[in-house]
């Protein structure tokens, strides 16, 4: 049984609470950033232009090579001198925080991934698409915007929910430059009250139940990103089976 | 050069070419369209027809000669591009219609951007065209409930909900089902009654025998014969056009 009186143990639940919010602020920032780069970066990158093609394939190599945690050590021991390079001694004086670090380290590895599913998505729509937007004169932003980027978010769906849990799940690594998130507090708890099993259980159910909970979401904006489509298999599909 | 465009001259093109590398799609096209007048192209594939049509719009930009559609001259500009684009519509082989907005969503987008109509107002236009092409029954249904005819119909009705003074037909009726042609045939002889000029690349001679001012015979990147329709079919003078209309029509 515990060793700990009840109050005691709610103030670990509370740091524990704290702790996933620090999680869920970091996830959903880098989330949102990632994705808004991604869609960005990964219609940039259908420029045939060689400069473009050249510093897109630069990119992607690095930070889908690189381990993450790597990346967050980079920027939260080097940014301040990154920055101090950059924009002299205004930014020498900005201070990196562990949070920030962890926001731009997930941010920039993950723009990669979910460019490069925007930019595969999008090469798969048929060129008519584009043709029927162009010849009724409507301008290049609203064609991206109404005509191009539905269709292809609803391709990109399945990847971009591999993305999100995936995402989710390394966020424990920005604890590493000390941040105190979910996993951190979590760890602290253990240690102080030798009792490991609660702790992180109760963390693993977090993980948990946000997971399935976002994933229910994401059925649902499936179906609604379908509209129109016929929900009957394909006839290749079934031809295979046959 | 400040010439003043002739009103009556819907399409002007001149010296037309266009080349995809070293191959030349178009090498010297001239062709002038009056308003209100309706042309039918014709030719083997790979003789150009829609390389053509496709330059009047601008989807495919010219190499070299002179290209005016309602005096507006294209040139590499995109502001006259968008101005040539209002006042031309387009009907393309694969409808390519936005499959997640339905057929009244398809047919609004643009009025409501271009012409600055409200939702309602756009509404009301979407509807007018729909019914023209009989389909305002289906106006809330997506694309991919609809056949292929009547597909093809919205896709009308799209482009003529920006009131085009001129409309482009790129083998409407090349990728529907046999059953399904004459009801988009029969939607375009209705419009060809309406007084827009028309260019339209087909190879259903019925339907250019019974609509089309002048036929144009297209080869090798060039017009080779072009002619009031009777005769074009009747008495065709070039021996390619003989040979071609011996093969279409079996």
């Amino acid at each position: 049984m515990m060793h700990l009186s009840l109050p005691e143990f709610a103030d670990y639940l509370r740091q524990l609470g704290q702790g996933a919010l620090i999680t869920l602020e970091l996830f959903l920032a880098s989330f949102a950033l990632a994705f808004l780069f991604g869609v960005l970066v990964g219609i940039l990158t259908l420029s045939p232009n060689r400069l473009v093609q050249g510093l897109w394939r630069v990119y992607a190599s690095i930070f889908m090579g690189v381990p993450s945690l790597l990346v967050i050590f980079l920027i939260f021991y080097g940014g301040s001198a990154m920055l101090a390079a950059v924009f002299g001694a205004a930014g020498a004086g900005i201070d990196i925080s562990p949070f920030g670090a962890g926001v731009a380290a997930l941010t920039i590895v993950y723009t990669a991934y979910i460019a490069e599913l925007v930019r595969g998505a999008i090469g798969n729509l048929p060129k008519g698409q584009f043709e029927g937007a162009r010849a009724l004169a409507i301008p290049p932003l609203v064609m991206w915007l109404k005509v191009i980027l539905p269709q292809a978010l609803r391709l990109a769906l399945p990847g971009l929910v591999n993305v999100w849990s995936f995402m989710l799940k390394e966020t424990p690594l920005v604890s590493l430059a000390g941040l105190q998130d979910l996993v951190a507090s979590a760890k602290v708890a253990a240690g102080a009250t030798k009792e490991p099993f609660v702790f992180f259980i109760a963390t693993a159910l977090f993980f948990i139940v946000f997971s399935a909970i976002t994933l229910k979401l994401a059925d649902r904006l499936e179906i609604r990103l379908e509209r129109g489509l016929r929900r009957t298999p394909q006839r290749r599909d079934a031809g295979v089976r046959a | 050069m400040t010439a003043v465009p002739d009103p009556g001259i819907a399409v002007s093109v001149t010296g037309l070419v266009k080349r995809y590398g070293d191959h030349a799609a178009l090498c010297g096209v001239d062709l002038e369209v009056r308003r209100g007048e309706k042309i039918v192209i014709c030719g083997p594939s790979g003789s150009g027809k829609s390389t053509f049509i496709r330059c009047l719009n601008a989807l495919e930009r010219h190499d070299a000669g002179r290209i005016v559609v309602n005096g507006i001259e294209l040139t590499g500009d995109e502001g006259t591009v968008q101005d040539v684009r209002q006042e031309v519509g387009m009907v393309f082989q694969h409808f390519n219609l936005f499959p997640h907005l339905t057929a009244l969503e398809n047919c609004m987008l643009a009025p409501r951007l271009n012409r600055g109509l409200g939702k309602a107002q756009a509404q009301a236009l979407a509807m007018k065209h729909l019914e023209r092409v009989h389909l305002a029954d289906h106006a809330g249904k997506y694309p991919s409930r609809l056949s292929g005819g009547q597909q093809q119909r919205v896709a009308i009705a799209r482009a003529l909900c920006m009131e085009p003074r001129i409309l482009l037909f790129d083998e409407p009726t090349s990728a529907l089902d046999p059953e399904m042609v004459k009801e988009v045939l029969a939607v375009m002889e209705e419009l060809a009654a309406s007084g827009v000029t028309m260019l339209c690349v087909t190879h259903e001679m019925g339907f250019a025998r019974r609509v089309a001012d002048r036929c144009v015979f297209m080869d090798r990147g060039a017009i080779v014969e072009s002619g009031e329709a009777a005769r074009f079919f009747d008495a065709p003078a070039s021996e390619r056009l003989r040979g071609f209309l011996a093969q279409i029509l079996h």
